[in-house]
């Protein structure tokens, strides 16, 4: 118990250690930001957090569910429901479990709604690149899950779940500690019946799913000064598709996905300023499906695809003077790929060493320096530095800038992907594969022509980002005792060496072969603005909070093509070719220019009622190309802006909490377009929270 | 097939001009030529017709089109110069080149058909090398249209100008406007391909005027 307490006194900051509880209840502590505990708001760089009552209270399920109402965050659709930070695609976010990256990506989206937040503490968000502590993917920002830990006693959960499309929910979790162990152990099963937004067309929307998740995490020390953790995560996943091909014939069958990590953590405290952490991570994700047509019985998607990751990595962190903090860090990454496109088993690796300086010459300003090189074995090597400052105007008001690269590592369909379209007729190779692809069709008579020297893209460069953001917060909770916080941060990103596909050789058969070479150029640009307040009514609070998101997302090639007078279009009536205006150009697909959240909690404490309502805008966004020109630029190409309401209301008697809500209260749904958006769901759950000993709070 | 056929009464007053002043014709007046649009030219389709359930029409064999007359030449005829320009699935070939008899060649311009009035002087004509290397690249993005392998559609790019030498030596300008059948604003795979609509103007008199 005393080294626990021990270890706990020093992970608190020394110089946080004078504040009063009140504070810390206002300002939580985050990890993601600089990788030590630091309190929220005295961080430089713009970071949402999410905790488990917001997560409780608004009834999500998956992660997608609650992301999706946090400022500046939209869930968008391809391959799965993904993440879009800052005007970023999916690709661009790492997802971090307890500060371990989740692998599993299909064409570059990892899916969110395969992480239940039913074992989840809290949720954080840094954004603007995080390269320099996390490396590769984390260019828009970084999301880090930290999941439960085992409390004092004995104690532990059930709550259960059904609602619409035949959804169900059971989630359980049990936790023991004694002295110095402490076992936690969760388990999740969800089922959904799926839901079909167009009957009379064949298939289903979203066709019948189960999965299952356990995790579980075991802590424990050595003495005073070595603390040891593990945790462990297994999920598994079977939908029935069904589906229709672009011909309209059925096809169905199943889709599997497994999901697995384990990842022990050693803290050692060398002396009261100097600590080391050792890491080891080791992951895989592994998919089958197998669908085939229902009237021939014909295969039409027999593949696999199985991903292996493993980390080592050793932290120091030195403590300065209580006010300064070096972290110095090393890794080793190991990755491993084997799938019915690719040729044998794939292995790459990365090393890595990371640095970060968070200097406090006055007690109003503090200065966080950090860079981390990663060397890997198939493209060139990648550092990125980051610089991000905060200064106390006054006790409410504080600014805050950073500027950082960021940078995304080719992934392993872009490096080895082997891929010939029977149907089409049209070949795609990774850059590795190129050469050998394109001398193999030679040898078969089937390349015309070639158009770029195969050789050429075996060089491939990691896509990197340069990104500023500047803000502002303004708190007037601790100096002021007025329930207020407003923050406003600007961003701007210019990202380079963007990967797309090149035509390399034309065949015979007038199809192209393709390849991946570093192309675009983009920008995204917005204002990111939040506030709160709260109202405290006799025994009641209300606290209202909103959010704002001005984005724009372009492509510079394509903005100086327009000003060039190269850009044209097809009038959709008379068929005719008209030139392109820069102020047509709606940039990239999928990007919101406007998007705005509007939230109300509510809480009578004294009864154990609760409310929510949460609504969400999203502006209109670009879909597809419909007039020829590939860009965005007419108002048929985009899908509508649309507002969705989400309501909660809950009631808890002693250890019972009865929740009852309704998903998109108006049930907005634009089928051709939004298939994730089923129109209104109802739910209600039923959650029992059990203890055998009372907690001693620490 | 729609035709029309402002054409023909400029050729016939076109005879007529130069039957009266055949001695100078450098300063013979240009009349304006005019632009007219072909629907539904059929390019060997492959899939029976929705309405009549017909067998597909596939003979793998190009459609000639000859641009003088607005009218489809038959194949027997595509050792001459009756044909300019043919059309077969996304391929559109040009009667000139090693594989072909006639003296004709094209490139494609970008911008938009009104604004190509005269082709330079500078402007190099391609031919049809073989049947894998056309003077009009059959390739997706290169050449005329655009394949977009998700919806298996086949787009025109829109600001891509066909310019034509005919066999004969004679010049025009084409613009391919739709691939599907009745040329719908916004195609998909439920609509039949390999029918062009295009709109093209043809200097008779064989300068590289095209207004």
């Amino acid at each position: 118990m005393l080294s626990i307490l021990l270890l706990l006194a020093i992970e608190q900051a020394p110089d946080l250690a004078a504040d009063t509880s009140r504070t810390k209840q206002l300002d939580p502590v985050v990890v993601t930001a600089t990788r030590t505990e630091r309190h929220v708001g005295s961080l430089p760089m713009p970071v949402t957090l999410i905790g488990q009552q917001q997560i409780r209270q608004s009834g999500s399920l998956r992660l997608n569910d609650i992301l999706r109402e946090q400022t500046g965050l939209a869930i968008v659709n391809d391959h799965g429901q993904g993440l879009q930070v800052q005007g970023f695609g999916p690709d661009y976010t790492l997802i971090l479990v307890d500060g371990e990256p989740l692998v599993g990506r299909t064409a570059g989206t990892l899916e969110l709604s395969r992480l239940t937040v039913g074992n989840i503490r809290q949720i954080e968000v840094v954004k603007g690149p995080s390269s320099s502590l996390y490396g590769s993917e984390a260019l828009a920002g970084v999301v880090n899950i930290i999941t439960a830990n085992p409390a004092e006693g004995v104690r532990g959960s059930l709550s259960s779940r059904y609602g619409a499309n035949q959804t169900s929910d059971l989630t359980t979790d049990i936790s023991l500690r004694s002295g110095k162990t402490g076992l936690y152990l969760f388990g999740n099963r969800y089922q959904s019946g799926g839901y079909d937004l167009s009957p009379e067309t064949p298939g289903t929307t979203v066709s019948p799913f189960l999965n299952y998740t356990t995790s579980g995490r075991l802590t424990t020390s050595f003495g005073p000064r070595l603390k040891l953790g593990i945790s462990g995560r297994f999920f598994t996943e079977q939908q029935d598709n069904s589906l229709a091909t672009v011909d309209q014939r059925l096809v169905s069958g199943t889709g599997r996905v497994r999901d697995y990590s384990i990842n022990p953590v050693l803290t050692q405290q060398l002396t009261d300023t100097w600590k080391l952490t050792y890491r080891y991570y080791h992951t895989g994700y592994h998919t089958t499906t197998k669908l085939a047509y229902q009237d021939t019985q014909a295969p039409y998607d027999d593949s696999y695809f199985r991903q292996n990751f493993d980390r080592v990595e050793i932290v120091t962190e030195r403590t300065v003077r209580n006010r300064h903090y070096l972290t110095l860090g090393a890794g080793y990454i190991g990755e491993g790929v084997e799938a019915t496109r690719y040729p044998g088993r794939q292995q790459f690796s990365t090393r890595y060493g990371l640095a970060q300086f968070e200097w406090q010459p006055s007690t109003r300003l503090t200065l966080i320096a950090g860079g981390r090189f990663d060397a890997h074995s198939q493209y060139a090597s990648q550092f990125s530095p980051k610089l991000s400052a905060r200064y106390e105007l006054n006790q409410g008001l504080a600014i805050r800038a950073s500027a950082g690269v960021g940078f995304k590592a080719p992934d392993f369909r872009q490096l080895y992907l082997n891929f010939d379209n029977a149907v089409a007729g049209y070949s795609v190779f990774g850059t590795q594969e190129v050469a050998a692809g394109i001398a193999r069709l030679q040898q078969q008579g089937q390349i015309a022509e070639v158009l770029i020297d195969p050789g050429r893209f075996g060089a491939i460069r990691a896509e990197s980002s340069v990104a500023v953001n500047l803000g502002a917060v303004l708190d007037l909770r601790k100096a002021h005792d007025i329930p207020v916080r407003i923050s406003a941060n600007l961003f701007r990103n210019d990202i380079r060496d963007l990967i797309e596909t090149q035509v390399v050789a034309r065949k015979t058969n007038g199809q192209n072969v393709f390849s991946y070479t570093n192309l675009s150029r983009v920008y995204t640009q917005g204002i990111e603005l939040d506030g709160s307040y709260r109202i405290e009514l006799g025994g009641s609070q209300l606290t209202i909070s909103s959010g704002y998101q001005l984005l724009e997302a372009k492509d510079k090639a394509v903005v100086s093509s327009i000003r060039n007078g190269d850009v044209f279009r097809r009038n959709p009536e008379t068929l005719l070719t008209e030139r392109v205006n820069r102020s047509d150009y709606g940039g990239l697909l999928n990007r919101s220019r406007h998007m705005a959240n509007v939230k109300l909690f509510y809480e009578l404490t004294k009864s154990g009622v609760s409310a929510s309502l949460r609504g969400i805008y999203r502006s209109r966004y670009g879909l597809a190309d419909r007039n020829g020109n590939l860009i965005l630029d007419e108002a048929s190409e985009y899908v509508r802006g649309y507002t969705t309401w989400h309501l909660t209301a809950a009631k808890t008697i002693k250890k019972l909490t009865l929740q009852a809500g309704v998903d998109n209260l108006t049930g907005y749904t634009d089928p051709s377009s939004i298939p994730t958006l089923a129109g209104q769901l109802w739910y209600a759950s039923l959650r029992w929270d059990w203890a055998i000993r009372k907690s001693k709070s620490n | 097939m729609k035709t029309t056929y402002p054409v023909l009464l400029l050729v016939a007053a076109m005879s007529m001009l130069q039957a009266c002043n055949d001695d100078d014709t450098s300063t013979a007046p240009v009349l304006p030529v005019q632009a007219q649009t072909v629907t539904n030219l059929p390019a060997d389709p492959t899939t029976p017709s929705s309405t009549t359930g017909q067998p597909p029409l596939s003979t793998g064999k190009y459609t000639l089109f000859n641009l003088r007359d607005n009218k489809t030449v038959v194949n027997t005829d595509s050792a001459s110069n009756k044909w300019d320009i043919g059309f077969r699935g996304t391929s559109i070939i040009v009667n000139g080149g090693p594989i072909r008899s006639g003296q004709g060649g094209a490139y494609v311009y970008t911008g938009t058909f009104d604004e190509l009035t005269t082709i330079p002087t500078s402007a190099t004509f391609a031919q049809d090398q073989s049947p894998s290397s056309l003077a009009i690249p059959s390739v997706s993005g290169a050449g005329w249209y655009n394949y977009n392998s998700t919806t298996n559609l086949v787009t025109p790019i829109p600001g891509r100008v066909l310019v034509i030498r005919t066999g004969d030596n004679k010049y025009a300008k084409v613009e391919i406007l739709s691939y599907y059948e009745n040329a719908p604003a916004a195609p998909t795979s439920a609509n039949r391909s390999r029918f062009y609509t295009f709109r093209y103007l043809y200097q008779p008199n064989g300068s590289m005027k095209l207004n």
